[in-house]
């Protein structure tokens, strides 16, 4: 009984023990990028472009703008142009535009659009150079002096606006392309395969394709998609890549949950004269989506976490996906999601608060995902 | 007639359209294979442009120097091998009592925190995992290493352990859960103790989907990459003697050079992913025995 005793004392000391470390370790990974990352984080960093740039803009101006009510008082508002600047030690920061500023719809020096925005720097204008020492009467003097104007605005870099927007491009062109490829395989293995040698093939396949690695996944996408369908490192040479990847997981979620699907749902959609597309398309896909958008949730979240995958598919610059002939954003071009900047800034430059405070902006991503679909599975067993 | 005619018709392109996408995973690995293949098997055939390569000497070779003309990978299968094991044996313990102590231990409060606290942090991108290990754990190890870099197989396994931990505890502890409350009565009734209770009833009726998690942990921890890429050090050959040797896994060789390696070597890098999905498949296999066999008793 005494020998007994020490042991379950032992066993429970233990199992204590261990979760202490489990749990220490995880808030410790948790604790690390926040407290690395934090200091970086501001609305700037949202916002701003990764690189810095410089621009030469031409304004032309022919209203006169209303100096807003409640605007600070240490801000200086020019009625030409009407932008309320605040003085800082790094220069003249933008800080309001009015809704109809001539400065939103900037052109530049190559004749396309620069829009100026909150936390750009006004440097020069019409060749009168405005730093941190320029009083502010001379500042509106400038800014007020002609109904035409050549300015240089300073954007200062350092943000992640570009990755973010990469990221999203690639979710929203990933799951177009996976979600309805996984469900309706996943409607015919559950409401249309007898079982036989295509279903255990089918199995089989999914199977091999969840063991694969993603940095195998992402050498066949470089081959298949960037080279051979000559799409080049794009976003939708990343977004097909991570598409095969993710067909197991929508798969299987959707299956699930169509197997949860009641069989008299059917039955009765039958009864009623329905055909077999009808019911599935009216009755068993209606009451089986809480089920499948969690499918597609997680896979969100596998998309905005993955790397290896994306490498390259993708490319790691840290500029948007646009267009250089014609502006736009495009998915056949390159820009680097998230998590992979994260990865370079660590492995390329060492760059550790940078890439936690992009690991702040991925954690809250896929953390309020996960809690999203752990609403929706707690709605769906009430 | 038209009308049912039509219905017919519609019933049939919609079954062939399901088909189809059923098909794609089928397709998928199919492309996957003879692409992967067909590129990394080609050094090995007489009449390759840039060379052949005797396929012995690729997969027992020590050392992968390409400037020159060597590609082992032997060194790295070991090296794989090796960290995953690693990782496997330090964080299926942890990982199993830290389960248990949700399941069955802890306060109910703290238990109801933990889970979803855990599962929340199974969805971590590996990339920040390899960021901690980065900055935390290589430094730390490089402290107490005789070498003048953390960069370790040691670093490699603390990274795969904390990486497996979420995964393998959220899976235990379902299925810990899942086992019937009348097997735990029955035992604490003929006079058990609690703990006894948990490791001679509980645990091994949970057996099965214990094995679940450590083949979700193996697999998470075989395929890594960008996080061990980071804290690996990644030598062009040897096997390590001590934990504090640095280490080249065949995922984070792919990786490393894919970004310039032109002619035989970006052949190479493929022939390494071949060689990469061999190993996860006799890999698989062995482990997927083990489970059926672990089902039988």
């Amino acid at each position: 009984m005494i020998n007994r005793r020490i042991k379950d004392n032992l066993a429970t000391f233990l199992i204590w023990l261990s979760a202490g470390i489990a749990t220490s370790i995880l808030v410790a990974v948790v604790t690390f990028i926040f407290s690395n990352g934090w200091s970086l984080i501001s609305v700037d960093f949202l916002r701003n472009n990764y690189e810095p740039t410089v621009r030469f803009v031409n304004i032309e101006t022919s209203d006169r703008f209303q100096r807003p009510d409640g605007l600070d008082n240490r801000l200086i508002f020019s009625e030409n142009l009407g932008v309320a600047l605040e003085q800082t030690e790094a220069g003249y920061v933008v800080t309001y535009l009015d809704n109809n500023s001539p400065l939103r719809t900037a052109i530049d020096l190559e004749e396309s659009l620069f829009p100026v925005k909150e936390g750009h720097f006004i440097e020069e204008v019409n060749g009168v150079t405005i730093n941190h020492q320029t009083p502010e009467t001379e500042v509106l003097e400038v800014l007020n002096a002609e109904a035409t104007a050549l300015i240089k605005i300073r954007e200062l870099g350092g943000g992640v606006f570009p990755m973010m927007v990469s990221t999203l491009l690639l979710v929203f062109v990933t799951l177009i392309v996976s979600a309805p490829l996984g469900i309706l395989a996943a409607i015919y293995m559950v409401e249309y395969a007898k079982p036989g040698r295509f279903v255990k093939l089918v199995r089989f396949a999914t199977e091999i394709l969840s063991g694969i690695p993603s940095v195998v996944y992402g050498l066949f996408g470089m081959l298949m998609f960037v080279q051979l369908l000559k799409l080049g490192m794009s976003i939708l040479s990343g977004a097909l890549t991570m598409s095969i990847l993710l067909l197991p997981i929508m798969m299987r979620t959707t299956e699930e949950a169509l197997k949860t699907v009641p069989m008299s749902y059917r039955e009765a959609s039958y009864g009623l004269g329905a055909n077999k597309i009808q019911t599935i398309y009216k009755v068993v896909l209606p009451s089986a989506m809480p089920g499948i958008m969690v499918g597609i949730i997680l896979s969100t979240g596998r998309i905005v976490g993955e790397s290896a995958a994306l490498i390259f598919t993708v490319g790691t610059f840290a500029s948007l996906p646009v267009n250089l002939a014609t502006g736009n954003l495009s998915i056949l071009e390159t820009g680097a999601t998230l998590t992979l900047r994260a990865f370079i800034e660590v492995k390329e430059f060492g760059n550790i608060e940078m890439a936690s405070a992009i690991g702040i902006v991925i954690l809250v991503i896929v953390f309020s995902l996960n809690m999203i679909s752990r609403l929706i599975v707690k709605k769906l067993s009430h | 007639m038209t009308v049912n005619r039509k219905r017919v018709w519609m019933e049939k392109i919609f079954h062939a359209i399901f088909f189809m996408a059923a098909s794609f995973a089928v397709v998928s690995v199919g492309a996957i294979i003879v692409l992967i293949f067909s590129r990394g098997l080609r050094p090995f055939f007489p009449g390759n442009i840039y060379g052949t390569y005797n396929f012995f000497d690729f997969v027992t070779g020590l050392n992968w120097r390409p400037a020159f003309g060597e590609f082992g990978v032997g060194y790295m299968i070991i090296n794989s091998l090796l960290a995953t094991l690693g990782a496997i044996l330090l964080g299926v313990p942890i990982s199993l009592l830290t389960a248990v102590f949700i399941a069955e231990v802890a306060p109910k409060p703290l238990a109801k925190l933990m889970q979803p606290a855990i599962e929340l942090l199974a969805a971590i991108p590996s990339v920040l995992y390899g960021v901690f290990g980065f900055a935390i754990i290589a430094p730390a190890v490089k402290s107490i290493s005789p070498h003048p870099t953390g960069d370790s197989l040691l670093a490699v396994i603390l990274v795969l352990t904390i990486m497996v931990l979420p995964t393998i505890v959220s899976v235990v502890v379902t299925s810990i859960r899942a086992v019937p409350q009348n097997y735990k009565e029955g035992s604490l009734a003929l006079g058990a103790s609690k703990i006894q209770t948990i490791f001679k009833v509980i645990l091994p009726a949970a057996k099965s989907g214990i094995l679940t998690g450590v083949v979700l942990g193996v697999g998470r921890a075989i395929g890594e990459t960008m996080a061990v890429i980071l804290v690996a050090g990644n030598p062009e050959g040897g096997i390590p003697t001590t934990i504090f040797d640095r280490v080249r896994l065949l995922t984070t060789n792919i990786v490393l050079e894919q970004g310039y390696a032109a002619e035989l070597q970006a052949q190479m890098l493929f022939s390494t992913a071949v060689v990469l999905f061999f190993f996860i498949m006799i890999i698989n296999i062995i482990l997927s025995k083990i489970q059926k066999k672990a089902g039988d008793m």
